[in-house]
């Protein structure tokens, strides 16, 4: 692994809110090409990470690498090799689908034809071109997750960082999600996503990385993560869950017989 | 966020004496109501508040730098109205109808004009707890009155029960008609803020309210009229003739009841009350309909795509894309609708109530320069917070900036967007102004002028932008201001805005009004020039701070 560059690799990292520490001191390495995993619970610092690895906000400490370029310090070299989804959705509400994917070609310099021609490409292949016209605001969680992953593949970045793509989204919409994502790293692209669900992430990723209370507790590829168990009781055992929930003690007045 | 969510559950259970007993009400389905007094939502409202400013240095700051400004206006407007006891009775008992009435429109207009002066619940948090219409009210009334400002409102107004009341019994009216007048204040500017809210997110709403905007200017010209009409260039008279055309108003009443007292001022107390009471149920009407309404503003089956002119004429790239995208959410977003509307309105309302006003006859020059200038300063202060309407979407732009120069851009768009609405209506302003000054060439130096004054606006406005951004919230249900905790910023930016760019408008608005007509040449020079070095300040100062600009502007309220 020495020979070759890794598409994302920070060094100790570390963010600080207030007297919390939400990232403390993360290592992340993620291999060239394919899908990789980040996994941990809530709080554990994922979306910290990602912000902070997509230059969207500030480290109080530590580096980070994409492609071997330094995320803070050559930003237009990075910003211009990956895409983003961050968590919740957050996307123009008041422009069309249409108009959100154009309005992210222009920024990012991409000539107008050439928006226009893959807008169209990516509105057919998400199933939106019913919706290309009505307004972001209106659209359910399935179509958002999907606009927002057009909206960060129109510019064809190396590395594609998305936050829970998966969370909240029908069936029918996470597999069209799949198959894009599939073909896109197909030709060699790296996707770093974060979820909660395992089952995906055993099916996608061969790499996996596992964060828990602002550390990664373990990160490698799959197999080697999992030892031979499921990835979810390898998950559990590595973040250390204890059977909360399930005891006799506390919440007794909860449920029918209590009134 | 969790703190946030603790203030909701501990402040209601707490104040709930008890919380138990109000949760198996809901489980052996008798009423349900929760027995909440107004003192749980003024608690609550305070934990909002402190947990708003914790954990951020620019939003202590901007508190402090509030309630300082709320104990000088509150001290100010106490001594100014006690001290008319030194003045003939019916001059301060005038004195005091018109300043009551300032306050009231202050109160309506304000927090239309600055998104977020005002921070209050957001009642939509509140929608699922079993609370009876009354409780609501009250509730939402004792959360409202719990700021720096509604405070600094109520002290001032108390200076007039020493300046007016005439004795032990006529303090105790006084008081009663201050409470009145203080609550009529909030009642009404929640009603105005939550109504328009409500009519804006209808499309056919904002075209009701584009007609309504000049039908509320025509009608502040009314009682300039009525003052008009024979009156001498006498301040007295002038203030007589002006109190007497409010003296049914409420603030009239208001006014009139502190300083006559008898049976008269009880009756006006009574109407007062009455009038309170019945904007307040409008009020929380207006708040439970918007809670469950949703919002039509979107409901078209497309959006046009034809492109506008100015993205025809723009070559592609980023400033065509951001400069279009900030036109299209000042037509479809109403908090954007909102903005243009007030500015539009005061402008109207401020700029020509000057003819009016008496003072010596004020020159060709002031009367055809002033609403210009003003209307400008007006539509500047909707710029600065460029970023706010954006808010949690401005990551997009973000992750695709990577210099200084990018972001320069990205301001150069919505400064674009801005004067591309802004130029054609004081242009109008001007012509307007010109024509009632009697001298239509002056339209040119009006217009001229009013273009500098928007572009050192514009200026002024891209540094507040950047150096103390402040989230505008998404949702309008209730009119909420900016996140609780941040009214103080909002503040410092609006009015430190305003400040800023008046003064930096002065070289060029002086000898204008001085009488060098001519020197309006420089105007718009002057103006680019300022709006340029803003812009070239706040793109540097954007790219260093930008993580930072995306957590201000993205915080949930």
């Amino acid at each position: 692994m020495a020979d070759i560059v890794e598409a994302v690799r920070t060094r100790q990292l570390v963010k600080r809110f207030g007297q919390q520490v939400a990232v403390g001191g993360v290592d992340l390495i993620v291999p060239r090409g394919g899908f990789a995993g980040l996994v941990g619970p809530n709080g554990a610092g994922k979306t910290t990470t990602l912000s902070m690895v997509t230059g969207l906000l500030r480290p109080d400490g530590g580096t980070a690498h994409i492609d071997g370029l330094d995320v803070w310090r050559e930003p237009i070299a990075v910003k211009s090799r990956i895409g983003v989804l961050p968590e919740g959705l957050r996307l123009f509400e008041r422009l069309s689908g249409r108009e959100l994917l154009a309005y992210n070609g222009q920024l990012r310099g991409i000539p107008k034809e050439e928006v226009e021609r893959r807008s169209a490409e990516l509105l057919r292949v998400m199933d939106l071109v019913d919706s290309a016209d009505k307004l972001v605001v209106d659209y359910s969680t399935g179509m958002r997750k999907k606009i927002g992953l057009a909206a960060a593949l129109l510019h064809n970045p190396a590395v594609l960082f998305l936050d829970e793509p998966f969370e909240g989204v029908d069936p029918v919409s996470a597999n069209t999600l799949v198959e894009v994502l599939r073909r896109y790293t197909a030709s060699g692209s790296t996707v770093v996503f974060s979820s909660h669900v395992m089952e995906l992430v055993e099916r996608l990723c061969d790499w996996v990385s596992v964060m828990s209370r602002g550390q990664i507790v373990a990160q490698g590829p799959l197999d080697e993560v999992r030892a031979g168990r499921s990835l979810n009781e390898a998950f559990l055992g590595l973040v250390g869950a204890h059977g909360h929930g399930g005891g006799e003690e506390g919440l007794s007045w909860l449920g029918a017989t209590s009134a | 966020m969790a703190g946030r969510d603790l203030g909701v559950n501990g402040g209601v259970n707490g104040g709930a004496d008890s919380g138990v007993s109000g949760m198996s009400g809901v489980g052996t389905g008798a009423t349900g109501a929760v027995r909440v007094g107004p003192g749980v939502f003024v608690r609550l409202k305070l934990r909002l508040v402190a947990g708003g400013l914790r954990g951020s240095g620019t939003r202590l700051a901007g508190f402090v730098f509030s309630v300082i400004a709320a104990v000088v206006v509150a001290g100010f407007g106490f001594f100014l109205l006690a001290a008319l006891r030194a003045a003939p009775a019916d001059v301060a008992r005038d004195l005091t109808t018109v300043l009551f009435t300032m306050q009231l429109l202050g109160w309506v207009f304000v927090p239309l004009l600055a998104f977020g002066l005002d921070d209050t619940l957001d009642p939509s948090r509140l929608a699922l707890f079993p609370l009876r219409t009354g409780q609501l009210a009250t509730g939402m009334f004792a959360a409202s009155i719990t700021g720096v400002w509604p405070l600094a409102t109520l002290v001032a107004a108390f200076g007039a029960v020493v300046g007016l009341a005439p004795g032990a019994g006529g303090a105790v009216v006084g008081v009663v008609a201050v409470l009145l007048q203080f609550a009529l204040c909030i009642v009404l500017s929640r009603l105005v803020t939550t109504a328009l809210s409500g009519v804006l997110r209808t499309r056919r709403g904002r075209d009701v309210l584009a007609v309504s905007a000049i039908f509320v200017v025509l009608v502040a010209q009314l009682p300039n009229l009525l003052v008009n009409g024979g009156l001498a260039a006498d301040p007295l008279a002038m203030l007589g003739g002006l109190a007497s055309a409010l003296r049914w108003t409420p603030s009239g009443m208001a006014a009139h009841a502190v300083a006559d007292g008898g049976p008269a001022a009880l009756a006006e107390l009574a109407v007062l009350a009455i009038l309170v009471l019945v904007i307040g149920r409008l009020w929380i009407a207006a708040l439970r309909r918007a809670l469950v309404t949703a919002d039509a503003s979107t409901e078209a089956s497309a959006v046009r795509s034809s492109r506008g002119l100015l993205a025809r004429v723009l070559p592609d790239g980023p400033l065509a894309a951001v400069a279009t995208k900030e036109l299209k959410y000042a037509r479809r977003d109403p908090r954007g609708r909102v903005g243009w509307f007030a500015a539009i309105v005061v402008t109207g309302v401020l700029a020509f109530t000057m003819n009016g006003d008496g003072r010596a006859a004020p020159s060709l020059a002031v009367l055809a320069i002033a609403p210009g200038c003003i209307g400008a300063l007006m539509i500047a202060l909707q710029a600065v917070n460029i970023f706010g309407i954006d808010g949690r979407s401005l990551w997009m732009n973000s992750v695709a900036y990577g210099s200084a120069r990018d972001w320069r851009t990205d301001i150069a768009g919505r400064h674009l967007a801005v004067a591309t609405i802004a130029v054609p209506l004081l242009t109008v302003l001007a012509v307007v102004a010109a024509l009632l000054a009697g001298e239509l060439p002056w339209a040119v130096p009006a217009a001229l002028t009013a273009w500098g004054v928007l572009g050192a606006g514009l200026g002024v406005g891209a540094l507040t932008s950047v150096l103390i951004p402040y989230t505008v919230p998404e949702r309008l249900n209730a009119f909420t201001g900016a996140a609780p905790g941040q009214g103080g910023v909002a503040f410092a930016a609006s009015f430190g805005g305003l400040i800023a760019g008046g003064v930096l408008s002065l070289p060029i608005v002086l000898p204008v009004l001085l009488g060098s007509p001519w020197f309006c040449v420089l105007a718009v020079p002057y103006g680019l020039l300022v709006s340029w070095g803003g812009r070239r300040l706040a793109g540097g100062l954007a790219f260093g701070r930008y993580p930072e600009i995306l957590a201000a502007t993205s915080r949930a309220n």
